[in-house]
């Protein structure tokens, strides 16, 4: 059998892969499709699909890029667990039947390639970026190392979107805001030079906020950055339920020397 | 904001729960006013009830001394609010929507004062020397 | 045209091919529902205290040889370790859920396996598993024959 991926040895053994397909011009519902894909150490689902779209059918269609692991788009669920599928070794699923979904609890554009626009709102809707009195600044805030290590963990999330499709609670709640949101809220409430907690707290505190969360931990289990955003959400309920009894104060940095921009020095 | 109070007071009515549960476990064991601690005694091998910590006498002991009395109602009402609040925050995971949260809302609030209402009840009339 | 993708509201009972947590997550579910409708039948059931005596021990015994099978202890055991089990859990979700005993944030390092269902926690879970047998195997013993420990 000829070489599929250039350097990567002798096909070791054939696999299936059954892999959901649904055109939204010809088909009523999605079904299952199945394919033969020779396996070479080394291979990843990634290339595997990529096999069948160039080799087998080409009208398949999926979400990839960078092909390790940094862009976030080929989240999937292969053999019912959100992997991202350039990070998933075939041999080291060590089935003969290898079945490819696309992320749950996101609308189905075609095929494995979902409408993440739900990931996107509930991010804006917590506010996710530093908020000041002021609108423009003339100087930088300052933060120390050890300010920064408090939440730059969380600061690691590529936007995939695996933990919103593991979450039990995204899979019934529509509009529950998803551990990637709530994960990024406390980035930012935790960040010392942000002073927006009282802008989130309502979006947080609601009835489809931070307390629809129950520690079912799967988000965290997921995540292929190992950002923990399960860790974020109950340190938010922490602070929340602080909140009840003392207002929460954030930190607020100070701000650095005032430059003047090069233009005025002209 | 109320929905933070509205946790707190889950997990506030939890930790009192078990306090109180295991009371309620003793008082049917270790503390109940019997010499045979056992749940049920049968009149040798028939299926009649003489004595034991649910026989009538025992029971009724328990409920019309004052501390155990006051320690059920207040189990009642721990039990009630964490119950109820429970069933409600698993009903709106299922059902989104203004409309779905004002019935769903409604409805477990309604039952809730129901079954307190009934079991408190019970818990007052025994108390006041009834029943 | 995009069509829904909803893994519906049975997924929080899909505990499969996820960690620990998800398991203890759906069986805390699943007693607190057990757990709630036998609050309200039980509530039914002590009100007939007030029907005297020759009544309430026939109800007694009649739970206790339902259709004349004595399945009675067995099904008082199942409710009392669904409330042991979600009276534990309940107490670890208490103190994990509100910030205390958490690991603090950390960088991640390949192969990236989360911390916060891991140290600390696993520790309370262990815990767990071994309070809720030990309480489990006395009240289950009790239920059964009557002896105390």
């Amino acid at each position: 059998m000829e070489t599929i991926l250039k350097g990567f040895g002798e096909v070791v053994k054939t696999v299936t892969f059954r892999v959901r397909r649904y055109d939204p011009e010809k088909d009523k519902s999605p079904g299952y499709k199945e394919y033969k894909v020779p396996v070479q150490k080394g291979m990843t689902v990634l290339d595997g699909i990529l096999y069948i779209k160039e080799n087998l059918d080409h009208s398949l269609s999926a979400r990839y890029s960078c092909r390790m692991g940094i862009c976030g788009s080929c989240g999937m669920i292969i053999n019912g667990r959100e992997r991202l599928a350039c990070q998933t070794q075939i041999l080291e699923l060590n089935k003969d039947l290898i079945k490819v979904d696309p992320m749950g609890n996101y609308a189905l554009i075609k095929d494995l390639v979902p409408d993440l626009e739900k990931l996107f709102k509930n991010h804006r809707a917590v506010k996710p970026y530093i908020i000041r009195e002021e609108e423009k600044a003339d100087a930088e805030y300052l933060q120390k190392p050890e300010q920064r290590e408090k939440f730059a963990m969380f600061t690691e999330c590529i936007l995939c979107g695996l933990c919103v499709s593991a979450c039990p609670t995204n899979g019934a709640d529509e509009l529950y805001l998803g551990p990637q949101a709530l994960a990024q809220a406390f980035r930012y409430i935790a960040d010392n030079r942000d002073l927006g907690f009282n802008e989130r707290l309502n979006v947080l505190d609601s009835k489809h906020g931070v307390w629809r969360c129950h520690f079912s931990g799967s988000c965290s289990d997921v995540c292929p950055k190992g950002v923990d955003p399960a860790l974020a959400i109950q340190y938010l309920k922490g602070l929340l339920t602080a909140n009840v009894f003392v207002k929460h104060q954030q930190e607020g940095a100070a701000k650095g020397e005032p430059r003047k921009s090069v233009l005025e020095t002209l | 904001m109320r929905e933070s109070k509205l946790m707190f007071l889950q997990y506030l009515t939890g930790l009192l729960i078990l306090i109180f549960g295991t009371f309620h476990f003793l008082l049917l064991s270790y503390l109940a006013p019997t010499t045979n601690k056992v749940l049920y005694l049968y009149l040798g091998n028939t299926h009649q009830l003489i004595g034991g910590t649910l026989y009538y006498s025992t029971v009724k002991e328990i409920y019309t001394t004052l501390l155990w009395g006051a320690m059920f109602e207040a189990f009642l009402t721990v039990l009630v609010y964490h119950a109820f609040n429970g069933f409600r925050v698993i009903l709106s995971e299922q059902f989104q929507g203004p409309r779905a949260e004002k019935i769903i809302t409604y409805t477990m609030l309604v039952i809730a004062l129901i079954i307190f209402i009934y079991g408190s009840r019970t818990i007052v009339v025994l108390l006041t020397g009834g029943g | 045209m995009t069509i829904e993708n909803k893994k519906g509201w049975i997924s929080w009972f899909n505990p499969f091919k996820y960690g620990l947590d998800r398991w203890m997550y759906a069986l805390h579910r699943l007693t607190g529902i057990v757990l709630g409708i036998y609050l309200i039948l039980h509530i039914f059931e002590t009100a007939n205290i007030l029907r005297g005596p020759v009544t309430w021990n026939s109800i007694m015994v009649s739970l206790d040889w339902p259709f004349g099978v004595h399945i009675g202890p067995i099904i008082l055991s199942l409710v009392f370790l669904a409330a042991v089990y979600h009276g534990l859990n309940g107490l670890r979700l208490t103190i994990v859920e509100n910030g205390l005993l958490l690991p603090r944030p950390y960088r991640p390092e390949y192969p990236y396996k989360a911390k916060s269902i891991r140290g600390l926690n696993l520790v309370l879970k262990i815990i767990l598993g071994i309070v809720m047998v030990v309480i489990g195997v006395i009240g289950v013993l009790y239920i059964f024959t009557g002896v105390l420990i």
